[in-house]
C-alpha cells in the first residue's frame, strides 16, 4: 500500500516547475530581456526613449566608441584596476584569513572589523578617501609627520598614480569580504588531514602547499571570479573619487558608459556596455574554468 | 611558545584593525567639527564641538524621508529575493534533470553578465513600473542569481531522505518547502539576507535612474547631493555619511555573530 502511494507521488512530482515561475519571470523580464535588447539597441541612434524616434545606425555606435580616444585609456585602466585589485584583495585577504583562522584573544573582534568596510556604500567610501587623499589630507600630513615627506603625492590628481589610488580604496573596502570567503574554505578543511600529515612528519610549509592550498581552491576560485568581475564593472568608487579625471586619466568602462548616458547618447552607451559584457565574459569564464580544473575531488 | 605566538597574533591583529578603522574615525570626528575645522581634513579631536548644529542641518534636509524610502525599497526587494529564489532553487536542485541543470546555468550566468541599465529603464517605463516599485523589481531581478546560487549550494547538503519522509507523512510541495526545507536553510537565509540587504541599501547605480527626484531619494543618493551642493562643507558631508551608514552598521553589529557563522559555514565558498 505504502509502495503504491509513493509511486503515485513520484508520478505527480513533488517538485513542480510552477514554483520556479516567479523567479524565472522576474529574472527573465527585468534582467535577461534588457540584456538582449541592449544588444539590439546598440545598433540604433537613440536620443529619446520614444521607440518611433530610434534610427537604425548599423555599427556606427561601436565605431564611435572604439574611435573615442578615451576608449583605449578606459580599457587599459579597467584591466589595470581589475588585475591590481584582484591581486591585492587575494593576497591580503588570504593573509588575514590565515591569521584569523587561529583561536586567540580578539579574533572575533578582528573578523568583525575587517569585514566592516564592506557594509558601507561606495559613494561614502569614495568621498571619505577623497578627503584623506587630498593634497593637504590625512595621508600626506601623516607621511610628512613621520619624516617621509618624499613619499607625499597628489594621490588623486597625478594622472600617473590616480588609478592606483582608486584601486587602493577598492582593496581597502573588499579585503575583509575576500577574507571571509577564504576563511569559509579554510574552516571546511577537515583537521584530520593535518593530523595525518603531522604523523607523517610534514612541516608547516608542506602542510600549506599540499593540504591547505589544494583544498581551498573552490573558495579561492569564487573569490577570484567575484573580484575580477567586480573590478571590471567598477563605477561608483571611481566616480566618487575622481569622476574619471584628471582629464580622462582614471576613466574606466563604467564612467565611459555613464558619460554616454548623461550626454544623451543612449545607443552609444548600450554599445559601450556590450563591449564591457564581452570583456567580462572573455575574462571571467576562462579564469573560472582554469581554476575549477585545479580543484581536487575528495 | 604557543602563548607568545598568540600574543603576537593579537598585537598584529590590533594594529591592522586600527589601520582599517582610520576612515571610520575620520568620518565620525569630522561630523562633530565646525566647517572651518573640518576643512583641515584632519584626525585631531574637535576644538569646538559643532555636533548639534551639523546633525540638525542634515536631519532637516529630508534625510528622514530618504530613510523611509530606503527601508521600503530594501525590505520589499530582500523579502522577494529570499522567497522566490529559495523556492526556485529548491525545485531546480531537487529535480536534477537536464532541463533543471540548464535552468540553473541560465540563472547563475547572471552573476557574471553585467546588468544593462538603460534598456531596463526603457522597459520599465514601457511597463509603467516606476519609482519605488520599479527600483524594487529591478533590484530583485538583479539579485535572484545570487540567491539561487547560494541556496543551491546549501540544498546539496540537505538529504533527500527528509523530503521523502515528509511526503510519506502527507506533505504537499508547498508545506514540504515551508515547514521542512526552508527552516533548514536558515543559516543560508541569514547570509543571503545580509548580502542582499547590503547590495540594495547601498545601491547607487540602479536607484539613481528610478528615484531621480529629491522626493524619491534613498539614503545613498543624499550623500552625493550634499557633496555637489555644499562641496566645501566637509562637516555636513561627513554628518550625512554617518547618518546614511548608521542603520546598516547597527544591523551589522547586532547580527554580527550570525553573519560571520553564516558566511563561514561553507556558504560562500561554493
Amino acid at each position: 500500500m505504502k509502495q503504491k502511494n509513493l509511486s503515485r507521488h513520484k508520478i505527480k512530482s513533488p517538485y513542480p516547475y510552477s514554483l520556479v515561475i516567479p523567479a524565472f519571470l522576474a529574472y527573465t523580464i527585468l534582467y535577461v530581456i534588457p540584456a538582449a535588447s541592449g544588444f539590439l539597441l546598440s545598433f540604433f541612434n537613440i536620443k529619446t526613449f520614444k521607440i518611433s524616434t530610434f534610427i537604425f545606425a548599423g555599427i556606427e555606435n561601436y565605431a564611435t566608441v572604439l574611435r573615442n580616444p578615451y576608449f583605449s585609456v578606459a580599457i587599459k585602466n579597467t584591466l589595470l584596476f581589475a588585475v591590481f585589485t584582484t591581486l591585492g584583495k587575494l593576497a591580503l585577504g588570504m593573509s588575514l584569513a590565515l591569521l584569523v583562522n587561529n583561536r586567540f584573544r580578539g579574533v572575533n573582534y578582528m573578523r568583525t572589523v575587517f569585514f566592516l568596510p564592506a557594509v558601507l556604500n561606495n559613494v561614502a567610501v569614495g568621498l571619505v578617501f577623497r578627503s584623506m587623499m587630498h593634497p593637504i589630507g590625512l595621508i600626506n600630513r601623516t607621511l610628512t609627520g613621520i619624516g617621509l615627506e618624499t613619499f607625499t603625492q597628489n594621490w588623486l590628481t597625478n594622472p600617473k598614480i590616480a588609478i592606483f589610488s582608486c584601486a587602493f580604496v577598492e582593496i581597502w573596502k573588499w579585503t575583509g569580504y575576500t577574507m571571509v570567503i577564504l576563511l569559509a574554505g579554510l574552516q571546511a578543511i577537515d583537521s584530520t588531514y593535518y593530523e595525518a600529515a603531522e604523523l607523517d612528519g610534514a612541516n608547516r610549509q608542506q602542510k600549506f602547499y599540499f593540504i591547505t592550498l589544494p583544498l581551498i581552491m573552490p573558495s579561492f576560485n569564487n573569490a577570484v571570479v567575484i573580484s575580477i568581475v567586480g573590478g571590471l564593472k567598477v563605477f561608483d568608487i571611481v566616480q566618487s573619487l575622481t569622476n574619471g579625471g584628471p582629464g580622462n586619466a582614471t576613466s574606466v568602462f563604467g564612467t565611459l558608459i555613464y558619460s554616454s548616458f548623461s550626454s544623451g547618447n543612449y545607443g552609444r552607451g548600450c554599445a559601450a556596455s556590450m563591449i564591457l559584457t564581452i570583456f567580462v565574459l572573455l575574462i571571467a569564464l576562462p579564469t573560472n574554468r582554469f581554476l575549477s580544473g585545479k580543484e581536487v575531488e575528495l | 611558545m604557543k602563548k607568545y605566538s598568540d600574543m603576537f597574533r593579537s598585537a598584529l591583529g590590533l594594529i591592522l584593525s586600527l589601520f582599517m578603522l582610520v576612515p571610520f574615525i575620520m568620518i565620525i570626528l569630522n561630523s562633530f567639527k565646525t566647517k572651518k575645522e573640518s576643512a583641515e581634513l584632519g584626525l585631531e579631536f574637535p576644538k569646538q564641538w559643532n555636533f548639534r548644529e551639523n546633525y540638525s542641518v542634515v536631519m532637516s534636509s529630508g534625510i528622514l524621508h530618504a530613510f523611509r524610502n530606503s527601508c521600503f525599497v530594501t525590505c520589499l526587494s530582500v523579502l522577494l529575493i529570499i522567497l522566490v529564489s529559495a523556492i526556485a532553487a529548491f525545485i531546480l536542485q531537487r529535480r536534477g534533470t537536464k532541463l533543471s541543470k540548464k535552468l540553473i546555468t541560465f540563472f547563475v550566468i547572471g552573476l557574471i553578465v553585467p546588468g544593462q541599465i538603460i534598456p531596463t529603464y526603457m522597459l520599465c517605463s514601457f511597463l509603467h513600473l516606476k519609482t519605488f516599485f520599479g527600483a524594487a523589481a529591478v533590484l530583485t531581478a538583479a539579485n535572484i542569481p545570487l540567491g539561487i546560487f547560494l541556496y543551491i549550494g546549501a540544498l546539496k547538503s540537505i538529504s533527500r531522505d527528509i523530503d521523502e519522509a515528509a511526503i510519506l507523512d502527507g506533505c504537499d510541495s508547498l508545506s514540504l518547502f515551508f515547514f521542512v526545507i526552508f527552516p533548514l536553510l536558515k543559516p543560508m537565509t541569514v547570509t543571503l539576507f545580509i548580502l542582499t540587504f547590503m547590495n540594495i541599501w547601498n545601491d547607487f547605480g540602479t536607484t539613481i535612474y528610478f528615484l531621480n527626484t529629491s522626493e524619491n531619494y534613498t539614503l545613498p543618493l543624499t550623500i552625493y547631493n550634499f557633496f555637489s551642493t555644499h562641496s566645501s562643507d566637509w562637516n555636513l558631508v561627513f554628518t550625512d555619511v554617518v547618518l546614511v551608514s548608521l542603520p546598516i552598521v547597527i544591523l551589522y553589529f547586532s547580527a554580527q555573530k550570525q553573519i560571520m557563522s553564516g558566511m563561514t559555514s561553507g556558504a560562500v565558498k561554493g
